[in-house]
């Protein structure tokens, strides 16, 4: 994926830099809100990464107003020393479409990432997930793996659903207290993981083959391949 | 501007004193109007009846006859205010009881108001002066001096008054400043005595339950607070310093251990990770220090909206439900219906999620949590979460909602001691309080919140 980073701290630039490459992606960088939103609005990406206070006289707020004033869809991410619920709001307002508080873990960032550049593609209509041989029926709200029903609590049915649909991502806790719980706070102790091992037994016990895996140091990821 | 003129209450007290003499104004104007005013219409009109009188007798018997009805009323006028002169064309006198015709009144006819020599006295006449037939030219009047003395003893009169008003209202303006002064002395002292660094010190009261008294109630409450926010900083720099320094401390330590390995060897990547694994938990403290701050701001308060109860129970214990069970812990909840509350769904949530944790935390295995909210008799909603563990001694309780604060029980668990504060800072923000009561054997842990009016 071609990625815009636009952040004015040279360490956190490197790092997510470094990181994304790694990881596959090509990055271009701007330190200055002005270059930023001339090499956005200039080239297509796949996803910005942007700051929120920014040197040269555009801020994160202002680029993505005026991307979106031209009809510019590209997926947004917002990097913010600012945490208050008011300023992320405000930053989902203008036409962000997530929001991370610095200082951030990289998984985290990626994850997210991943998550915005995909959303688009399996929020259609379709009544039935797959991966592997796990089938979740929309409408039923019911799953089968191997010839075998399994039935949900509302939650359980909401964990299961999000991660289906982000099949091959990894998932991270926050995104998962946020996506399926609205929850926008650290509920501090594992509350997740254990909710999580409940789902497992649910799809997993009984098969050779798990499909809901833990990454170490991120989260989780639902997907045929370990 | 005049020391005297810069007080308030002097200033105050002259505006006052203005305001009276306007008013004592237009009541003698008034007076003036309704008595000497009354006066001069009279006269007025008794001088025209005169005139009118001898004009007809010049018609009906000629210039003689004027003359005699003339002199009749001279004769018939006790008090010998009357004045009459009956001239020629040239203005040389017929009869009447003025020698000439005065120079001040001039050749056109109408009223005038003059000084002339009538009873051997220089005396102010009010005269009608018109001619009659033939050019004859009458001048009556009546000498009004008795009237012009009234008046200027009545504006003598006024002018005095006027200047004791002035006194009084100076003196009442000096009475009123002391007193002002004397209550904001006792404010400014007060005040003074802050800046200098005496935080302790409060206004003095009266007693008299006046506007001062509610105003230094009203300050005192406010340096009360102040006080309390200030010792709330230095609280909370004492305990960033021992809470910080000793993860930040661990954390260099092993950052440091790391940079010193002999050359050659791997860095170890456990080392990073748990060096990570501190940071992690000292951002974590950093938000909730952060959070609380924003909460002791109240601004979260714009972001209110209804909240309904059940629905935030039911959420909680079904997120915190599985954690407990993995514990061996029972999670019971229940909600009475139909309670509403205006708030933050996130904060509550949160703060019950706290509630939830330290239950889970600290209650053994085998133990019961039970999360439930009810409306209470004083119509207020009471979410508690109640469990089977140690419970907190009594002396203890009130000191747990401080920042940092761990009891000794649990100075070796996890976290970072700001979970009740947090807990009882959003009850404030929502106009409640948070109470923790005993449960036999246990804690019970109430968040009492005013239910939408």
């Amino acid at each position: 994926m071609k990625i815009l980073l636009v952040e004015d701290n040279q360490q956190v630039a490197q790092f997510v830099r470094k990181g994304l490459t790694e990881a596959g992606h090509a990055v271009d960088h701007a330190d200055n809100g002005r270059d930023g939103l001339f090499m956005a609005s200039s080239e297509v990406y796949d996803a910005l990464i942007l700051d929120r206070m920014l040197p040269g006289g555009v801020d994160g707020l202002g680029i993505i107003e005026a991307l979106r004033r031209t009809g510019n869809k590209t997926p947004i991410l917002i990097l913010s020393a600012l945490a208050d619920v008011d300023e992320r709001i405000r930053g989902l307002k203008a036409g962000g479409d997530d929001y991370l508080t610095k200082p951030f873990a990289f998984g985290e960032l990626e994850a997210r990432l991943m998550a915005l550049t995909r959303r688009g593609q399996n929020s259609g209509q379709e009544t039935a997930l797959k991966v592997g041989d796990l089938t979740l029926d929309i409408l039923s709200r019911k799953a089968m793996r191997g010839g075998k029903t399994i039935s949900f609590k509302p939650r359980e049915y909401k964990l299961l659903e999000y991660l289906m649909r982000h099949a091959g991502q990894v998932v991270t806790r926050t995104m998962l207290l946020e996506n399926v719980w609205d929850y926008h706070f650290d509920p501090q102790t594992n509350v997740i993981d254990v909710h999580i091992s409940n789902l497992r037994q649910k799809i997993d016990a009984g098969f050779d083959k798990p499909l809901l895996h833990t990454v170490r140091g991120a989260g989780y990821r639902l997907s045929e391949n370990a | 501007m005049p020391k005297f003129l810069r007080s308030t209450a002097s200033r105050l007290a002259l505006v006052f004193a203005g305001l009276f003499m306007m008013a004592a104004l237009l009541l003698a104007g008034l007076l003036w109007w309704n008595t000497a005013g009354y006066l001069d219409r009279e006269t007025d009109a008794v001088i025209t009846a005169d005139t009118r009188a001898i004009g007809d007798r010049i018609e009906d018997f000629g210039l003689a006859g004027a003359v005699q009805t003339m002199n009749e009323r001279i004769a018939a006028d006790a008090d010998n205010r009357g004045i009459y002169l009956l001239t020629d064309p040239r203005l040389r006198p017929l009869g009447g009881n003025v020698d000439a015709w005065p120079l001040k009144v001039g050749p056109r006819p109408g009223w005038y108001e003059v000084e002339l020599v009538h009873r051997d006295r220089l005396h102010m006449a009010r005269l009608l002066h018109v001619t009659l037939p033939g050019n004859y030219q009458l001048l009556v009047g009546r000498d009004v001096q008795d009237r012009v003395e009234m008046r200027n003893l009545f504006l003598r009169g006024l002018a005095w008054a006027g200047v004791a008003a002035l006194g009084f209202a100076f003196f009442g303006a000096w009475l009123i400043r002391r007193a002002v002064e004397r209550r904001i002395e006792g404010i400014n002292r007060t005040a003074i005595a802050i800046v200098q660094g005496d935080l302790a010190r409060r206004v003095p009261m009266r007693d008299a339950d006046d506007e001062f008294d509610q105003l230094v109630a009203t300050i005192n409450r406010m340096l009360d607070q102040i006080q309390q926010l200030i010792e709330g900083v230095r609280n909370v720099s004492n305990a960033i310093a021992h809470d910080l320094r000793t993860p930040l401390a661990e954390t260099r330590a092993r950052l440091e251990g790391l940079l010193r390995q002999p050359a050659g060897t791997d860095v170890s990547l456990d080392g990073i990770a748990a060096a990570i694994a501190d940071i992690d938990r000292l951002i974590g403290v950093f938000n909730a220090l952060l959070r609380l701050a924003e909460l002791d701001t109240g601004l979260r308060r714009a972001g209110f909206a209804q909240v309904d109860v059940a629905a935030l129970v039911e959420d909680a214990a079904e997120l915190y439900g599985p954690a407990a069970e993995v514990k061996g812990l029972r999670l019971d909840s229940q909600a009475e219906g139909g309670l509403v509350l205006n708030g933050d769904r996130q904060l509550l949530a949160q703060a019950i999620g706290n509630l939830l944790d330290n239950a889970v935390k600290y209650t053994p295995a085998g133990g019961r949590i039970v999360l439930n909210a009810v409306r209470q008799e004083d119509c207020r909603i009471a979410i508690s979460v109640a469990d089977s563990g140690p419970g907190i001694p009594e002396d203890e309780r009130t000191r747990v909602t401080q920042r940092f604060y761990r009891g000794d029980a649990s100075r070796h668990a996890e976290g970072v001691g700001l979970g009740l504060s947090l807990v009882e800072a959003v009850a404030r923000l929502h106009g409640g309080e948070l109470r923790l009561d005993g449960n036999n054997p246990g804690l019970r842990a109430i968040l009492a919140l005013p239910a939408q009016a």
